[in-house]
Protein backbone atom coordinates (compact mmCIF):
# COMPACT_ATOMS: atom_id res chain seq x y z
CA UNK A 1 0.00 0.00 0.00
CA UNK A 2 1.18 3.98 -0.59
CA UNK A 3 0.86 6.41 1.36
CA UNK A 4 0.09 10.37 0.04
CA UNK A 5 0.88 12.78 3.23
CA UNK A 6 -1.07 15.90 3.27
CA UNK A 7 -2.02 19.04 5.04
CA UNK A 8 -5.64 19.97 4.94
CA UNK A 9 -8.85 18.61 3.71
CA UNK A 10 -8.66 20.55 0.67
CA UNK A 11 -5.53 18.67 -0.30
CA UNK A 12 -6.94 15.49 0.15
CA UNK A 13 -9.84 16.19 -1.95
CA UNK A 14 -8.24 17.68 -4.63
CA UNK A 15 -5.65 15.04 -4.85
CA UNK A 16 -8.68 12.28 -4.90
CA UNK A 17 -10.22 14.45 -7.77
CA UNK A 18 -6.81 13.41 -9.35
CA UNK A 19 -6.03 10.14 -8.78
CA UNK A 20 -10.05 9.15 -9.90
CA UNK A 21 -8.62 10.79 -13.26
CA UNK A 22 -5.58 8.73 -13.70
CA UNK A 23 -7.25 5.95 -12.67
CA UNK A 24 -10.02 6.58 -15.54
CA UNK A 25 -6.98 7.08 -17.89
CA UNK A 26 -5.45 3.56 -17.04
CA UNK A 27 -2.11 5.58 -15.50
CA UNK A 28 -2.13 3.97 -12.21
CA UNK A 29 -3.59 0.83 -10.71
CA UNK A 30 -5.01 0.61 -7.34
CA UNK A 31 -6.00 -2.68 -7.62
CA UNK A 32 -8.54 -4.09 -5.01
CA UNK A 33 -8.20 -0.57 -2.94
CA UNK A 34 -10.56 1.60 -4.14
CA UNK A 35 -10.70 3.65 -1.16
CA UNK A 36 -9.22 6.74 -1.31
CA UNK A 37 -9.42 7.67 2.07
CA UNK A 38 -6.83 4.62 3.12
CA UNK A 39 -4.44 6.57 0.70
CA UNK A 40 -4.04 9.82 2.00
CA UNK A 41 -3.38 11.16 5.92
CA UNK A 42 -4.34 14.42 6.67
CA UNK A 43 -1.45 15.86 8.58
CA UNK A 44 -3.64 18.94 10.06
CA UNK A 45 -1.34 21.79 8.78
CA UNK A 46 2.26 22.46 7.00
CA UNK A 47 4.14 22.44 10.73
CA UNK A 48 2.51 19.16 11.55
CA UNK A 49 2.89 17.63 8.65
CA UNK A 50 6.59 19.17 9.20
CA UNK A 51 6.87 17.50 12.43
CA UNK A 52 8.72 14.29 12.80
CA UNK A 53 6.89 13.40 16.29
CA UNK A 54 3.74 13.81 14.54
CA UNK A 55 4.85 9.75 12.64
CA UNK A 56 5.41 7.69 15.74
CA UNK A 57 2.44 5.45 15.07
CA UNK A 58 2.38 5.48 10.77
CA UNK A 59 6.37 4.76 11.65
CA UNK A 60 4.95 1.52 13.05
CA UNK A 61 3.14 0.95 9.32
CA UNK A 62 5.89 1.57 7.47
CA UNK A 63 7.44 -1.12 5.98
CA UNK A 64 4.56 -3.92 6.98
CA UNK A 65 1.77 -1.83 5.30
CA UNK A 66 3.08 1.45 3.76
CA UNK A 67 5.72 0.62 0.92
CA UNK A 68 5.97 3.88 -0.78
CA UNK A 69 5.19 7.82 0.38
CA UNK A 70 4.41 10.53 -1.14
CA UNK A 71 4.45 14.08 0.95
CA UNK A 72 2.27 16.54 -0.81
CA UNK A 73 2.48 20.39 0.88
CA UNK A 74 1.98 24.38 -0.22
CA UNK A 75 5.79 26.34 -0.22
CA UNK A 76 3.47 28.47 0.97
CA UNK A 77 4.86 32.49 0.78
CA UNK A 78 8.48 33.75 1.19
CA UNK A 79 7.24 37.01 1.97
CA UNK A 80 5.46 35.50 5.63
CA UNK A 81 9.75 34.69 6.52
CA UNK A 82 8.56 31.59 8.13
CA UNK A 83 11.21 29.28 8.77
CA UNK A 84 10.06 26.57 6.53
CA UNK A 85 8.18 29.14 3.97
CA UNK A 86 9.03 29.50 0.36
CA UNK A 87 10.62 26.29 -2.39
CA UNK A 88 14.04 26.18 -1.20
CA UNK A 89 12.83 26.56 2.91
CA UNK A 90 10.20 23.90 2.46
CA UNK A 91 12.74 21.68 0.52
CA UNK A 92 15.33 22.32 3.12
CA UNK A 93 12.54 21.34 6.05
CA UNK A 94 11.08 18.30 4.65
CA UNK A 95 14.47 16.69 3.51
CA UNK A 96 15.20 17.40 7.42
CA UNK A 97 12.06 15.31 8.41
CA UNK A 98 13.10 12.36 5.83
CA UNK A 99 15.91 12.07 7.13
CA UNK A 100 14.54 11.97 10.58
CA UNK A 101 11.73 9.29 9.56
CA UNK A 102 14.55 6.56 8.56
CA UNK A 103 12.10 5.24 6.74
CA UNK A 104 13.26 2.23 4.63
CA UNK A 105 11.05 2.94 2.04
CA UNK A 106 10.89 4.71 -1.54
CA UNK A 107 9.99 8.44 -0.17
CA UNK A 108 9.31 11.73 -2.51
CA UNK A 109 7.65 14.72 -1.86
CA UNK A 110 5.69 17.41 -4.41
CA UNK A 111 5.27 20.99 -2.94
CA UNK A 112 2.59 23.33 -4.26
CA UNK A 113 3.48 26.79 -5.97
CA UNK A 114 2.44 29.50 -3.26
CA UNK A 115 -0.41 26.75 -2.37
CA UNK A 116 -3.17 24.80 -3.78
CA UNK A 117 -5.82 27.82 -4.69
CA UNK A 118 -2.47 29.79 -6.73
CA UNK A 119 -1.79 26.51 -8.17
CA UNK A 120 -5.24 25.51 -9.23
CA UNK A 121 -5.62 29.85 -9.96
CA UNK A 122 -2.39 29.09 -12.66
CA UNK A 123 -3.28 25.86 -13.93
CA UNK A 124 -6.91 27.41 -15.44
CA UNK A 125 -5.48 30.86 -16.03
CA UNK A 126 -7.11 32.84 -13.93
CA UNK A 127 -4.36 33.42 -11.16
CA UNK A 128 -5.35 37.25 -11.64
CA UNK A 129 -8.78 36.53 -10.53
CA UNK A 130 -7.92 35.25 -7.65
CA UNK A 131 -5.79 38.17 -6.65
CA UNK A 132 -7.96 40.31 -7.24
CA UNK A 133 -10.81 38.37 -4.81
CA UNK A 134 -8.10 38.28 -2.35
CA UNK A 135 -7.42 41.96 -2.54
CA UNK A 136 -10.90 43.09 -2.69
CA UNK A 137 -12.07 40.77 0.03
CA UNK A 138 -8.76 41.57 2.28
CA UNK A 139 -8.35 37.57 2.52
CA UNK A 140 -4.73 37.38 3.38
CA UNK A 141 -5.06 39.91 6.39
CA UNK A 142 -8.47 37.82 7.74
CA UNK A 143 -6.84 34.41 7.39
CA UNK A 144 -3.58 33.54 5.46
CA UNK A 145 -4.24 30.31 3.53
CA UNK A 146 -7.55 29.87 3.30
CA UNK A 147 -8.62 28.30 0.05
CA UNK A 148 -11.23 30.71 -1.33
CA UNK A 149 -10.88 29.34 -4.73
CA UNK A 150 -10.45 25.74 -5.00
CA UNK A 151 -13.73 25.75 -2.49
CA UNK A 152 -15.64 28.29 -5.02
CA UNK A 153 -14.53 26.26 -7.37
CA UNK A 154 -15.65 22.76 -6.77
CA UNK A 155 -19.04 24.36 -5.63
CA UNK A 156 -19.85 26.23 -9.23
CA UNK A 157 -18.18 23.62 -10.96
CA UNK A 158 -18.92 20.10 -9.42
CA UNK A 159 -18.77 18.07 -12.33
CA UNK A 160 -15.92 20.10 -14.02
CA UNK A 161 -12.57 18.66 -12.58
CA UNK A 162 -9.37 21.41 -12.89
CA UNK A 163 -7.70 21.21 -15.93
CA UNK A 164 -5.53 18.32 -15.09
CA UNK A 165 -3.79 18.08 -18.23
CA UNK A 166 -2.33 21.45 -18.43
CA UNK A 167 1.67 21.46 -17.78
CA UNK A 168 1.82 22.81 -14.60
CA UNK A 169 -0.05 19.44 -13.06
CA UNK A 170 2.75 16.82 -15.44
CA UNK A 171 4.93 17.09 -11.92
CA UNK A 172 2.60 16.06 -9.47
CA UNK A 173 1.09 13.54 -12.36
CA UNK A 174 4.39 11.88 -12.55
CA UNK A 175 4.86 11.53 -9.06
CA UNK A 176 1.51 9.96 -8.58
CA UNK A 177 2.06 7.75 -11.43
CA UNK A 178 5.29 6.50 -9.79
CA UNK A 179 4.10 6.06 -6.48
CA UNK A 180 1.90 2.86 -7.43
CA UNK A 181 4.33 1.75 -9.85
CA UNK A 182 5.40 -1.94 -8.77
CA UNK A 183 2.60 -2.14 -5.76
CA UNK A 184 0.91 -5.20 -5.50
CA UNK B 1 -5.39 -2.48 33.86
CA UNK B 2 -5.74 -6.01 35.91
CA UNK B 3 -2.63 -8.07 36.60
CA UNK B 4 -4.08 -11.28 35.24
CA UNK B 5 -4.21 -9.28 31.89
CA UNK B 6 -2.44 -10.59 28.69
CA UNK B 7 -0.12 -7.57 27.57
CA UNK B 8 2.01 -9.61 24.85
CA UNK B 9 2.83 -12.92 23.33
CA UNK B 10 5.30 -14.58 21.05
CA UNK B 11 3.33 -17.86 19.37
CA UNK B 12 5.89 -20.30 17.49
CA UNK B 13 4.98 -22.98 15.65
CA UNK B 14 1.36 -22.91 16.05
CA UNK B 15 -1.25 -23.53 12.83
CA UNK B 16 -0.11 -20.44 10.60
CA UNK B 17 2.30 -18.91 13.30
CA UNK B 18 5.82 -19.87 12.59
CA UNK B 19 7.50 -17.19 14.77
CA UNK B 20 5.09 -14.44 15.63
CA UNK B 21 4.88 -11.08 18.23
CA UNK B 22 2.49 -9.30 19.10
CA UNK B 23 2.02 -6.65 22.19
CA UNK B 24 0.26 -3.83 23.70
CA UNK B 25 -2.84 -5.49 24.78
CA UNK B 26 -5.94 -4.19 26.36
CA UNK B 27 -8.68 -4.98 28.53
CA UNK B 28 -10.69 -5.49 25.18
CA UNK B 29 -8.86 -6.14 22.48
CA UNK B 30 -10.94 -6.85 18.37
CA UNK B 31 -8.54 -8.72 15.72
CA UNK B 32 -8.95 -7.82 12.40
CA UNK B 33 -7.27 -9.05 9.14
CA UNK B 34 -7.68 -11.08 5.69
CA UNK B 35 -9.03 -14.77 5.09
CA UNK B 36 -6.58 -16.94 6.53
CA UNK B 37 -4.47 -14.57 8.16
CA UNK B 38 -4.85 -16.07 11.53
CA UNK B 39 -7.14 -14.43 13.50
CA UNK B 40 -9.09 -17.35 14.99
CA UNK B 41 -5.58 -18.77 15.51
CA UNK B 42 -3.83 -15.99 17.67
CA UNK B 43 -7.21 -15.93 19.88
CA UNK B 44 -6.61 -20.13 19.67
CA UNK B 45 -3.12 -19.27 21.10
CA UNK B 46 -4.26 -16.98 23.61
CA UNK B 47 -6.63 -19.44 24.68
CA UNK B 48 -3.82 -21.90 25.26
CA UNK B 49 -1.45 -19.90 27.00
CA UNK B 50 -4.06 -18.62 30.00
CA UNK B 51 -4.64 -22.25 30.51
CA UNK B 52 -1.10 -23.04 31.49
CA UNK B 53 -1.22 -23.78 35.29
CA UNK B 54 -0.84 -27.83 34.58
CA UNK B 55 -1.24 -30.48 32.14
CA UNK B 56 -4.58 -30.98 32.70
CA UNK B 57 -5.76 -27.17 31.86
CA UNK B 58 -3.33 -27.68 28.51
CA UNK B 59 -5.20 -30.73 27.65
CA UNK B 60 -8.47 -29.17 27.95
CA UNK B 61 -7.86 -26.36 25.73
CA UNK B 62 -6.36 -28.48 23.20
CA UNK B 63 -9.24 -30.46 23.40
CA UNK B 64 -11.50 -27.42 23.20
CA UNK B 65 -9.66 -25.98 20.40
CA UNK B 66 -9.99 -29.57 18.37
CA UNK B 67 -13.93 -29.59 19.48
CA UNK B 68 -14.35 -26.25 18.11
CA UNK B 69 -12.89 -26.44 14.92
CA UNK B 70 -14.29 -29.89 13.83
CA UNK B 71 -17.40 -29.34 15.63
CA UNK B 72 -19.32 -30.46 12.12
CA UNK B 73 -16.97 -33.52 11.18
CA UNK B 74 -17.36 -34.70 14.87
CA UNK B 75 -21.47 -34.82 14.31
CA UNK B 76 -21.23 -36.79 11.04
CA UNK B 77 -18.62 -39.11 12.48
CA UNK B 78 -19.06 -39.04 16.60
CA UNK B 79 -17.11 -42.43 16.89
CA UNK B 80 -13.92 -41.00 16.11
CA UNK B 81 -11.10 -40.54 18.40
CA UNK B 82 -9.71 -37.70 19.06
CA UNK B 83 -8.00 -38.58 22.25
CA UNK B 84 -4.35 -37.79 20.80
CA UNK B 85 -5.46 -35.47 17.70
CA UNK B 86 -5.74 -32.79 19.71
CA UNK B 87 -2.47 -32.95 21.50
CA UNK B 88 -0.55 -33.26 17.94
CA UNK B 89 -2.08 -30.37 16.10
CA UNK B 90 -0.24 -28.81 18.97
CA UNK B 91 3.02 -30.56 18.96
CA UNK B 92 6.01 -28.21 19.08
CA UNK B 93 3.75 -25.09 19.89
CA UNK B 94 5.17 -22.89 22.14
CA UNK B 95 3.02 -19.55 23.55
CA UNK B 96 5.10 -16.90 26.01
CA UNK B 97 3.11 -14.15 27.05
CA UNK B 98 3.44 -11.57 30.63
CA UNK B 99 1.69 -14.45 32.26
CA UNK B 100 2.61 -17.58 31.02
CA UNK B 101 5.05 -19.69 28.78
CA UNK B 102 3.89 -23.05 27.47
CA UNK B 103 5.82 -25.45 25.25
CA UNK B 104 4.80 -28.99 24.36
CA UNK B 105 6.75 -31.18 22.14
CA UNK B 106 6.09 -35.09 21.12
CA UNK B 107 9.09 -37.06 21.00
CA UNK B 108 10.31 -40.74 20.33
CA UNK B 109 12.97 -41.15 23.21
CA UNK B 110 13.98 -44.86 22.88
CA UNK B 111 11.48 -45.85 20.33
CA UNK B 112 9.19 -44.52 23.03
CA UNK B 113 6.59 -41.62 22.01
CA UNK B 114 6.49 -39.40 25.13
CA UNK B 115 4.77 -35.68 25.83
CA UNK B 116 7.14 -33.00 27.06
CA UNK B 117 5.57 -29.94 28.42
CA UNK B 118 7.32 -27.06 30.04
CA UNK B 119 4.61 -25.17 31.43
CA UNK B 120 6.44 -21.82 33.02
CA UNK B 121 9.17 -23.12 33.34
CA UNK B 122 8.11 -26.40 35.14
CA UNK B 123 9.21 -29.26 33.03
CA UNK B 124 7.22 -32.57 32.52
CA UNK B 125 7.73 -36.07 30.39
CA UNK B 126 5.37 -38.54 30.30
CA UNK B 127 5.06 -41.40 28.35
CA UNK B 128 2.28 -41.40 26.04
CA UNK B 129 0.97 -44.57 27.18
CA UNK B 130 0.67 -43.27 30.16
CA UNK B 131 -0.60 -39.82 29.76
CA UNK B 132 -3.80 -39.74 31.21
CA UNK B 133 -5.72 -36.65 29.25
CA UNK B 134 -7.51 -35.95 32.50
CA UNK B 135 -8.95 -32.62 31.80
CA UNK B 136 -9.24 -29.38 34.23
CA UNK B 137 -12.21 -26.68 33.28
CA UNK B 138 -11.37 -23.32 34.28
CA UNK B 139 -14.77 -21.90 34.52
CA UNK B 140 -13.10 -18.28 33.71
CA UNK B 141 -11.52 -19.15 30.71
CA UNK B 142 -14.90 -18.80 27.68
CA UNK B 143 -14.10 -19.25 23.84
CA UNK B 144 -16.99 -19.13 21.88
CA UNK B 145 -16.86 -19.61 18.21
CA UNK B 146 -18.68 -18.79 15.41
CA UNK B 147 -21.74 -20.02 15.94
CA UNK B 148 -22.10 -19.22 20.19
CA UNK B 149 -22.90 -21.44 22.59
CA UNK B 150 -24.17 -24.82 23.35
CA UNK B 151 -27.37 -25.40 24.86
CA UNK B 152 -25.81 -26.56 28.50
CA UNK B 153 -23.02 -24.08 28.25
CA UNK B 154 -25.48 -20.97 28.20
CA UNK B 155 -27.74 -22.76 31.08
CA UNK B 156 -24.32 -22.85 32.61
CA UNK B 157 -23.12 -19.30 32.40
CA UNK B 158 -26.81 -17.42 33.02
CA UNK B 159 -26.28 -19.05 36.62
CA UNK B 160 -23.66 -16.13 36.26
CA UNK B 161 -26.08 -13.63 35.48
CA UNK B 162 -28.77 -14.78 38.02
CA UNK B 163 -26.13 -14.77 40.88
CA UNK B 164 -25.70 -11.17 40.12
CA UNK B 165 -29.55 -10.66 40.12
CA UNK B 166 -28.76 -9.00 36.62
CA UNK B 167 -31.66 -11.02 34.41
CA UNK B 168 -33.05 -7.38 33.47
CA UNK B 169 -29.74 -6.60 32.09
CA UNK B 170 -30.05 -9.72 29.29
CA UNK B 171 -33.57 -9.29 29.21
CA UNK B 172 -33.11 -5.47 27.97
CA UNK B 173 -30.39 -6.02 25.51
CA UNK B 174 -32.67 -8.78 24.23
CA UNK B 175 -35.70 -6.42 23.19
CA UNK B 176 -33.96 -3.70 21.88
CA UNK B 177 -32.05 -6.73 19.72
CA UNK B 178 -36.07 -7.51 18.88
CA UNK B 179 -38.55 -5.39 20.41
CA UNK B 180 -41.03 -8.91 20.77
CA UNK B 181 -39.01 -10.08 22.82
CA UNK B 182 -39.39 -9.33 26.66
CA UNK B 183 -37.86 -12.04 28.73
CA UNK B 184 -34.89 -14.92 28.66
CA UNK B 185 -35.25 -17.62 30.91
CA UNK B 186 -34.27 -21.56 31.16
CA UNK B 187 -37.66 -23.18 31.60
CA UNK B 188 -37.37 -27.42 31.50
CA UNK B 189 -33.55 -26.87 31.22
CA UNK B 190 -34.12 -25.19 28.02
CA UNK B 191 -32.86 -21.27 27.06
CA UNK B 192 -35.99 -19.69 25.59
CA UNK B 193 -37.39 -16.52 25.20
CA UNK B 194 -41.09 -14.79 25.81
CA UNK B 195 -42.47 -13.34 22.82
CA UNK B 196 -46.78 -12.40 22.70
CA UNK B 197 -46.53 -13.95 26.67
CA UNK B 198 -45.31 -17.37 25.74
CA UNK B 199 -41.96 -19.13 25.75
CA UNK B 200 -40.32 -20.43 22.86
CA UNK B 201 -36.97 -22.24 22.75
CA UNK B 202 -33.71 -20.53 21.68
CA UNK B 203 -32.71 -22.57 18.30
CA UNK B 204 -36.24 -21.45 17.47
CA UNK B 205 -34.60 -17.56 16.99
CA UNK B 206 -32.17 -16.32 14.53
CA UNK B 207 -28.38 -16.51 14.93
CA UNK B 208 -28.48 -13.00 16.40
CA UNK B 209 -30.37 -14.04 19.39
CA UNK B 210 -28.30 -17.08 20.35
CA UNK B 211 -24.68 -15.34 19.70
CA UNK B 212 -26.15 -11.98 21.71
CA UNK B 213 -27.05 -14.38 24.59
CA UNK B 214 -23.81 -16.45 24.42
CA UNK B 215 -21.63 -13.07 24.74
CA UNK B 216 -23.34 -11.65 27.72
CA UNK B 217 -24.01 -14.72 29.67
CA UNK B 218 -19.98 -15.72 29.37
CA UNK B 219 -19.23 -11.75 29.91
CA UNK B 220 -20.49 -12.36 33.16
CA UNK B 221 -18.86 -16.33 33.90
CA UNK B 222 -15.54 -15.44 33.04
CA UNK B 223 -15.45 -12.81 35.87
CA UNK B 224 -11.91 -12.32 36.83
CA UNK B 225 -10.36 -14.02 33.69
CA UNK B 226 -11.07 -14.08 29.54
CA UNK B 227 -13.69 -14.17 26.81
CA UNK B 228 -12.52 -15.25 23.30
CA UNK B 229 -15.46 -14.85 20.92
CA UNK B 230 -14.86 -15.53 17.32
CA UNK B 231 -16.93 -13.24 14.56
CA UNK B 232 -18.49 -11.07 17.43
CA UNK B 233 -20.82 -9.39 14.91
CA UNK B 234 -22.05 -13.03 13.58
CA UNK B 235 -25.66 -12.85 12.87
CA UNK B 236 -26.32 -9.08 14.53
CA UNK B 237 -27.75 -6.46 13.24
CA UNK B 238 -25.62 -3.33 12.40
CA UNK B 239 -27.85 -0.89 14.12
CA UNK B 240 -26.96 -3.29 17.41
CA UNK B 241 -23.70 -3.38 17.35
CA UNK B 242 -22.89 0.00 19.41
CA UNK B 243 -25.37 -1.54 21.88
CA UNK B 244 -23.24 -4.66 21.97
CA UNK B 245 -20.14 -2.83 22.21
CA UNK B 246 -21.83 -0.73 25.24
CA UNK B 247 -22.63 -4.12 27.26
CA UNK B 248 -18.86 -5.45 26.14
CA UNK B 249 -16.86 -2.19 27.35
CA UNK B 250 -19.41 -1.83 30.40
CA UNK B 251 -19.57 -5.52 31.57
CA UNK B 252 -15.75 -6.35 31.13
CA UNK B 253 -14.83 -3.40 32.56
CA UNK B 254 -17.07 -4.06 35.62
CA UNK B 255 -16.19 -7.73 36.24
CA UNK B 256 -12.63 -7.47 35.03
CA UNK B 257 -12.70 -9.85 32.31
CA UNK B 258 -10.33 -9.61 29.08
CA UNK B 259 -11.52 -9.90 26.24
CA UNK B 260 -10.73 -11.14 22.71
CA UNK B 261 -12.91 -11.21 19.25
CA UNK B 262 -12.32 -11.36 15.89
CA UNK B 263 -13.81 -9.46 13.13
CA UNK B 264 -14.49 -8.85 9.07
CA UNK B 265 -17.06 -6.20 9.36
CA UNK B 266 -15.82 -2.71 8.86
CA UNK B 267 -18.68 -1.73 10.74
CA UNK B 268 -18.15 -3.58 13.67
CA UNK B 269 -14.67 -1.83 13.91
CA UNK B 270 -16.45 1.72 13.51
CA UNK B 271 -18.58 1.29 15.92
CA UNK B 272 -16.19 -0.43 18.27
CA UNK B 273 -14.27 2.82 18.19
CA UNK B 274 -17.43 4.90 18.44
CA UNK B 275 -18.54 3.20 21.52
CA UNK B 276 -14.90 3.18 23.18
CA UNK B 277 -14.71 7.11 22.33
CA UNK B 278 -18.15 7.26 23.73
CA UNK B 279 -17.36 5.87 27.40
CA UNK B 280 -13.86 7.17 27.05
CA UNK B 281 -12.99 3.71 27.72
CA UNK B 282 -9.10 3.85 26.36
CA UNK B 283 -8.29 0.18 27.87
CA UNK B 284 -9.02 -0.87 24.17
CA UNK B 285 -6.91 -2.13 21.57
CA UNK B 286 -7.38 -2.85 17.68
CA UNK B 287 -4.80 -5.81 16.48
CA UNK B 288 -4.46 -5.37 12.62
CA UNK B 289 -2.71 -8.96 11.04
CA UNK B 290 -1.33 -8.88 7.56
CA UNK B 291 1.19 -11.05 6.27
CA UNK B 292 4.61 -9.78 5.05
CA UNK B 293 6.97 -10.47 1.83
CA UNK B 294 7.72 -13.90 3.22
CA UNK B 295 4.41 -14.80 3.69
CA UNK B 296 5.05 -14.87 7.64
CA UNK B 297 2.05 -13.39 9.58
CA UNK B 298 3.01 -9.98 11.16
CA UNK B 299 0.80 -7.52 13.36
CA UNK B 300 -0.06 -3.92 14.09
CA UNK B 301 -1.49 -3.24 18.00
CA UNK B 302 -3.48 0.15 17.36
CA UNK B 303 -4.03 1.55 21.11
CA UNK B 304 -7.33 3.87 21.77
CA UNK B 305 -6.63 7.09 20.50
CA UNK B 306 -4.37 5.89 17.36
CA UNK B 307 -7.51 3.71 16.39
CA UNK B 308 -10.05 6.25 16.63
CA UNK B 309 -7.50 8.55 14.48
CA UNK B 310 -6.96 6.10 11.66
CA UNK B 311 -11.07 5.64 11.65
CA UNK B 312 -11.79 9.21 11.95
CA UNK B 313 -9.13 9.42 8.85
CA UNK B 314 -11.30 6.56 7.29
CA UNK B 315 -8.05 4.11 6.48
CA UNK B 316 -8.43 0.30 6.19
CA UNK B 317 -7.43 -1.50 9.12
CA UNK B 318 -8.54 -5.06 7.88
CA UNK B 319 -5.28 -6.11 7.29
CA UNK B 320 -2.68 -6.08 3.80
Amino acid sequence: MVRIFVEGEDDKKFIIVFLRKLLKDKAVDLGNNTNFDDLITIMGNKSKLLKYENYANTSLLVGKKIKKALFIFDCDFEKDNKKCNGIEKSQECFDKLKDKLKWTIPIDNYIFYKNLDYFIAKTIGKEHCLLEIEKCLELNTLKPNRKPLASLYAIMYPKKPYNLEHDDFKKIKDKLIDLFKGIK
Amino acid sequence: MSEHFIKNIEIKNFKCFKDFKAEGFGRVNLIGGKNNVGKTAFMEAVYVNVHSQNTKQFTYSTYCLKMVREKINILMQPNINYKDKFMEQSNQMLTESNIHKTFFEIKEIDSVKKYYFNLSDKEILVNFKEFSFDIEIVPNIIFIDNFGLSTDEIINNYSAIQKKDEEPYLNNLLEKLDSRIKAFKVIYEKPQCKVNDKYFEVTEFGDGVRHLISIVTSLYKAENGYLFIDEIDNGVHYTMLDELWRVVLDVSEKLNVQVFATTHSKECIESYARVAKKLEDEEITFIELGRNDNNQIESITYPYEWLIDEIEQNHGVRGW
